[in-house]
């Protein structure tokens, strides 16, 4: 049984590996992934760690896979042309070889050592090694470090991607005075072009636009900002 | 059975404590309004935080210790790196106080960012688990590619924090894999238990573990920009923020070659019929790669990122050796590699804002006549980096190729003689530059060292290049004479730190 299921879910994971590299589509090639991870997942139950597939399952086959599916449908999912590698000929040859030459010295690596082990038992298992429990409790013990660094590392990289994110306008010093202080946001009405939510819906006019429509200030008064 | 809460020794983490906390505070108050308070006050806190790091660090000198059940360990080593971490991120402070780059990033991000970077630093060297040495090697690196992408409207600069972080996770993921494989042959994650397994086994020819050896070789070797791996580095640090190239060259390092010590050195020794070849042959193919890769380079942040590659060379051959002496020699060599490194690189940083020349090394010429002083600094940086009598780099060198011989790398040594004559070629041409060429009458109008900028203009008035550049130009240039004329003081600290590795004889 064990056997059967491994097989299935190696060929699956192979198969969507393919695909996500062969398909043209990308909604297709996502797709493709998805059923790649959900493959991985079941392996890793095989390999009884079940936290590791429910993790594949909840955080990749899902959380990430649908921004994947978000980003693809933004930007339009449609036949893309395809991409073709400014490259020559040569140098196309050349890669090639080099694959060649990579995957024939895989083989023989797994082919020499890896496949000896095909027979043995494997790694004795110990009961409840690798559950959710043990792992829970491993964070908060023996690598509570790493699980604290972690945390200041989903921090500091969601700082970073603010930092990348917000300037990409080009804007200077003027910007930077428009930039919002948590005081002002208490205070009241945001000034004009600093990207709020009721600029974006149309609701008053945006920074950009602002001189050309006359009615802005009034527009403001009336309305008592946003 | 309830799991028993680890026992956290507050003075024992209170350096990285320091640094984390510091970050949180400067990303705060960078929040508040008055300009006088973002721009002077928040450099000010993180100038604060890496003194108060230092400091700490003074206070737990001469402990031996397992912090947080065996996640980092507190010793004279990771001690000693921390100081040339804090140091190298004080001087980045300053270095970017006028800079553009905090004004586009928002200052209170940036320094944050800066110091969550320097805290990553600090938990690599210090990790003795597999575990802890990758989040350390994560928090060193992410906060890196935003900051090298921080002059947003220079196309360099985007194009230098793609590269970073493109070719840094390849690093990354190699290492962790490679660090997988560490596990599954020896059973740990600890270092100690990773000791002992090779130690009580035959464990040293087993394919699964060399596999592990390589691989982390390889992940770490992108972080120190070891050849072959070594193809970003010129690209990226010329396209990053002058302040942060300057922090990337000497920082990464140290931290890159803190956990190649205390992973190879420490937990991987008996394995080291292994790795000790294969790293030396990478040690002779890196020092021959940056030096001749430097010759030709015009842009002296070129110049320096290929210098870069080959110092990280001779580091390696420190590493190689895995005696104490070659321990020594290498936190020896870092320190030295900090005071000329920064000595350089603020010079670079005062004439790229005084001309339209950007980094390229006709900004030099001539530099003897009109700014002497900064061109006496760049003068001793130079030299000290080829390896003349006198500068601190002369007695670095001299150290690393002692502890080369001692450890039966002769040869080693001789590929070290023969890269730092190589060196010599280009590093005295700027300083040929700066001495004999005549400087230009007029500026010149054809900008070419400086890139456009992507979508923005250059009226902006450009940042001078203050007080505070030409002292970190001043203190790192007499530090880089004044060991070279007295290297006892750091001779005796890197004996003190020889001791930190007990295995090591």
């Amino acid at each position: 049984m064990a056997e059967l299921f491994f097989f299935i879910a190696g060929i699956g994971a192979i198969a969507g590996a393919v695909g996500v590299v062969t398909l043209r589509n990308p909604f297709y090639c996502v797709l493709a992934l998805v059923s790649h991870l959900l493959s991985l997942a079941a392996l890793f139950l095989l390999l009884r760690a079940e936290f590791v597939a429910a993790a594949q399952v909840i955080v990749y086959a899902g959380a990430v896979m649908v921004l994947y599916v978000f980003v693809v449908a933004y930007i339009g999912g449609g036949e893309q042309p395809a991409l073709r590698p400014p490259v020559g000929r040569g140098q196309r040859m050349i890669a090639g070889l080099c694959t060649l030459g990579l995957f024939a010295e895989l083989m023989v690596a797994t082919l020499g050592s890896g496949l000896k082990a095909i027979d043995s038992e494997g790694a004795p298992y110990r009961p409840g090694f690798g559950s959710p429990a043990q792992i829970g409790e491993l964070l908060l013990t023996k690598f509570l470090l790493p699980f604290e660094l972690a945390s200041f590392l989903l921090l500091i990289a969601a700082v970073g991607a603010v930092v990348l994110a917000r300037r990409r306008g080009g804007v200077g010093e003027a910007g930077d005075e428009r930039r919002m202080s948590a005081l002002e946001f208490a205070r009241g009405p945001a000034p004009l072009g600093v990207g709020s939510m009721a600029e974006a819906a149309g609701d008053i006019p945006g920074g950009v636009d602002a001189e050309s429509s006359g009615s802005v200030s009034s527009t403001i008064g009336e309305r008592g900002g946003w | 059975m309830t799991p028993k809460a680890p026992i956290i020794d507050w003075a024992g983490l209170s350096p990285l404590v320091a640094l984390l906390g510091g970050a949180v505070i400067v990303l705060l108050v960078g929040l508040l309004r008055p300009r006088f308070v973002r721009e002077v006050i928040v450099p000010l806190l993180a100038l604060a935080t890496f003194a108060t790091a230092a400091g700490l660090g003074i206070w737990q000198w001469g402990e031996q210790i397992s912090l947080i059940s065996g996640a980092l360990r507190l010793d004279q080593l990771a001690i000693a790196l921390m100081w040339i971490i804090c140091a190298t991120g004080a001087a980045a402070v300053l270095l970017s106080w006028r800079a553009v780059a905090p004004r586009e990033a928002a200052h209170g991000e940036y320094y944050a960012l800066l110091l969550t970077s320097a805290a990553g630093m600090l938990v690599l060297v210090a990790a003795q688990n597999l575990v802890t040495l990758f989040a350390g090697l994560e928090l060193l690196s992410i906060p890196l590619y935003v900051l090298c992408a921080t002059e947003m409207r220079r196309e360099t600069s985007l194009e230098s924090g793609l590269k970073y972080l493109i070719i840094g996770s390849v690093g990354s993921a190699t290492f962790v894999y490679g660090l997988a494989f560490l596990y599954g042959a020896t059973g740990s994650t600890d270092f100690a238990g990773i000791d002992r397994a090779l130690n009580s086994s035959s464990l040293v020819s087993d394919p699964l573990l060399l596999t592990g050896i390589a691989l982390s070789v390889v992940g770490l070797g992108f972080k120190a920009s070891i050849a072959p791996f070594h193809q970003w580095t010129p690209d990226v640090y010329e396209g990053a923020p002058t302040p942060i190239t300057a922090f990337m060259a000497v920082a990464t390092k140290a931290a890159a070659f803190g956990a190649f010590l205390r992973l190879f050195d420490g937990a991987l020794l008996n394995a080291q019929a292994d790795w000790g070849p294969a790293l030396a042959a990478l040690a002779a193919i890196t020092i021959v790669v940056g030096n001749v890769g430097a010759l030709g380079q015009t842009s002296l942040k070129r110049l320096m990122a290929w210098s870069s590659v080959a110092q990280a060379g001779y580091l390696l051959a420190g590493v190689v050796v895995a005696t104490k002496l070659g321990l020594q020699a290498t936190v020896f060599y870092l320190a030295v590699y900090l005071f000329m490194n920064i000595a350089a690189f603020a010079v670079i940083i005062i004439r790229e804002r005084q001309t339209p020349l950007g980094d390229d090394i006709a900004a030099f010429a001539g530099l003897g006549t009109t700014a002497p002083l900064p061109a006496a600094v760049m003068t001793v940086a130079m030299l000290s980096l080829a390896g003349i009598p006198a500068t601190a780099g002369f007695i670095g060198k001299f150290y690393v190729i002692e502890a080369a011989i001692d450890g039966n790398y002769a040869w080693l040594g001789i590929v070290i003689v023969i890269g730092s004559m190589l060196s010599l070629a280009y590093y005295l041409r700027v300083v040929a530059a700066m001495w004999m060429l005549e400087a230009p009458e007029a500026p010149v109008s054809t900008v070419t060292g400086r890139p456009a900028l992507a979508g923005g203009d250059l009226d902006a008035p450009a940042p001078g290049a203050g007080i505070e550049v030409y002292a970190v130009a001043a203190v790192f240039g007499v530090a880089t004479l004044f060991f070279g004329i007295v290297p006892s003081p750091l001779f005796d600290l890197a004996v003190k730190v020889g001791s930190s590795l007990t295995s090591l004889f």
